[in-house]
């Protein structure tokens, strides 16, 4: 076995955080004393990823996500713990280490805004020494993958959002970084342009056999894309596995919907295996089975026996509807202050310009 | 160093972008020369015919409040500014993954600026001042030459310091205030409003100790020849000391600064 990518062990990351005190009295008291409180945002995470692997990083906001992702891309320093990547300590190395990773945030983008794309792209070639015919090579590929070449001429500000992802994607693999990082890469995207999006990187992980972390909200991408899902809350990982397992761990139900053939027994409450079925209206009713404690074919076949059954089916809970459970269940088992993804400080500057 | 060279071009095309910004600030340069030209004349008013105030003539001065600003807008960069509004916007994190060190890509992207400015502020101000006003051409072919170095080392210098006080900025609360207060302090400091023979005994030997100064006040003095020769070198020499030093300055405070930065979320 080839040693892993990616290697973090008891991965923490504390922020100490002023503390204010409410109303005036404690504004004014601020400016003497500085009181601090520590967070944890990231408590004791370890995982590994092999190359070649395309893995979900999931967890609702202020779980620790982006602070895992910032101590893996080289910006923030652990407090403690191992974090190796391709041999290198990202924050220590970070000058040579980022040349060996792409980062896009969705939310954020690389580009120059007031420039033609081309031009970021030329600065991007010259930052990691891009010779010119990988240049050449790859700008061909991301422009039949992505079809970025009308939008080169163009400056960021005038493209699309889905536009503007395409292009950031392409700045971030010019590189060929057999690590990508993707902070939201479909965030505010509709739904062709998440669709072109998945398909390249599902292309990219497959061809060049890029190593992926991908995070977001939209577990669609997740399930499409990512064989593998971590799942962090309170900066503590609770679940590391397939997607699928996710689903028999936390949220292992079916429902089972059925419809019967007359009126006799609407405004009945039925029975079956224990379980009262909810009565949806028309004729339809609907059990929910624990599949810990019973098996829905079991279920099912009481049903068809007692009941005139005209039609029948059996649904999964969908991801979301899993991982919103997990957020939920988890968020009253560890009652605690939610580290803020950004905290402290206030601040403006953006009107001055004299000259 | 391509890295960097491509940084400065990507910042020149920038400026590009906004043409209107351009014209806007021509005419402010404009009206600022002229504001002083009337408050110096108002001044030498009082003062017989050939007659100096701080050592200067009325053409002297008039020459030296328009070198002063022609300079100006050459150096001026906002890169104080652009640091506090990248932490403000979290938009900190994107220069970080960058195999490139922070403080030579601000300070570059700085120079392209200020190639731009050379360019399309301070050559065409320049042009438009000496038709207008009855401001002096440089005292000597070498005093121009050595302007023009010492123009060069303002701009650095510039930018050495606003990338220190970007970095202080973002610990202070009030950023936008810290910044305007620079600003004023750096226009009298640098010699710019008025030439330090006007400030305070007392103080004068204090402004000599500090670096303000070879922001404005060097390179006008070189231009008018009011130094020349091995002594104006000495003084490039001191110019040259300062941008140095404020260059490192700057690496020792983002080296801490980096580590602050984190706290608010990159």
């Amino acid at each position: 076995m080839t040693s892993p990518l990616v290697f973090v062990k008891d991965l923490v990351k504390t922020f100490e955080v002023q503390k204010k005190a409410p109303g005036l009295m404690g504004a004014v008291k601020g400016l003497f004393s500085s009181e601090t409180v520590t967070l944890t945002a990231v408590d004791g995470v370890s995982f590994s990823l092999a190359r070649g692997e395309m893995v979900g990083y999931i967890g609702p906001n202020g779980a620790g996500k982006s602070t895992t992702i910032k101590m893996l891309t080289g910006i923030l320093t652990p407090t403690s713990g191992t974090l190796e990547v391709d041999g290198m300590v990202p924050f220590r190395d970070r000058r040579t280490y980022t040349r060996r990773i792409g980062v896009v945030f969705g939310q954020r983008t690389q580009l120059w805004w007031d420039i033609a794309v081309v031009e970021s792209f030329r600065l991007l070639k010259e930052i990691y020494e891009i010779s010119d015919h990988d240049y050449g090579l790859r700008m061909k590929e991301f422009d039949e993958l992505l079809e970025i070449g009308r939008y080169l001429d163009q400056p960021v500000r005038k493209l699309s959002l889905g536009e503007r992802m395409r292009c950031d994607l392409a700045a971030s693999l010019l590189h060929a970084p057999p690590l990508l990082f993707l902070d939201e890469p479909t965030i505010g995207l509709d739904v062709v342009a998440k669709a072109n999006v998945r398909a390249f990187l599902a292309e990219v992980n497959r061809t060049l056999e890029t190593t992926v972390i991908l995070t977001t909200h939209d577990l669609d991408d997740i399930e499409e894309l990512c064989q593998r899902v971590l799942l962090i809350d309170h900066g503590k990982l609770l679940y590391d596995g397939p997607i699928s397992g996710l689903r028999d761990r936390y949220l292992p139900e079916v429902r089972i919907r059925f419809d019967l053939k007359d009126s006799a027994l609407s405004g009945k409450r039925l029975e079956i295996s224990g379980i009262e079925a909810e009565n949806l209206g028309q004729n339809r009713f609907q059990v929910v089975v624990d599949l810990r404690k019973m098996a829905s074919a079991d279920v099912i076949r009481e049903v068809v026996n007692r009941y005139p059954v005209v039609d029948l089916s059996v649904f999964e809970p969908d991801i979301e509807e899993v991982v919103g459970r997990i957020y939920k269940d988890h968020g009253r088992a560890l009652p605690g202050a939610p580290v803020s993804e950004r905290p402290a400080t206030q601040v403006r500057a953006s009107s001055i310009r004299r000259g | 160093m391509r890295p960097y060279l491509a940084f400065a071009r990507a910042s020149f095309l920038n400026l590009l972008a906004y043409r209107a910004r351009y014209f806007v600030g021509i005419l402010t340069y404009f009206f600022n020369v002229t504001v002083w030209y009337y408050i110096w004349k108002a001044l030498f008013s009082e003062v017989p015919p050939g007659g100096t105030l701080g050592g200067f003539t009325f053409p002297e001065m008039l020459t030296y409040v328009a070198t002063g600003w022609v300079l100006r807008s050459f150096y001026f960069n906002e890169i104080d500014r652009e640091i506090a509004v990248q932490v403000q916007e979290g938009r900190m994190a994107m220069a970080l993954i960058k195999p490139v060190d922070y403080q030579a890509m601000t300070i570059v992207q700085s120079l392209g600026e200020s190639v731009f400015r050379a360019g399309f502020f301070a050559a065409p101000i320049a042009l438009v001042l000496l038709a207008v006003y009855p401001v002096s051409l440089p005292a000597s072919p070498s005093a121009a030459l050595l302007c023009g170095v010492s123009g060069i080392l303002s701009a650095l210098l510039v930018a050495a310091i606003n990338f220190c006080v970007g970095l202080i900025a973002i610990r202070t609360y009030s950023i936008l205030g810290f910044l305007r207060a620079k600003y004023m302090v750096l226009e009298l400091l640098s010699g710019l409003l008025i030439p330090p023979a006007f400030f305070p005994e007392k103080v004068r030997p204090v402004l000599d100790w500090l670096p303000f100064l070879h922001m404005n006040f060097t390179p006008g003095r070189i231009y008018l020849g009011l130094v020349s020769g091995r002594a104006a070198l000495e003084v490039l020499a001191l110019q040259a000391f300062w941008v140095v030093a404020l260059l490192f300055l700057g690496q020792v405070l983002w080296r801490r600064t980096a580590r602050h930065i984190e706290s608010m979320g990159g």
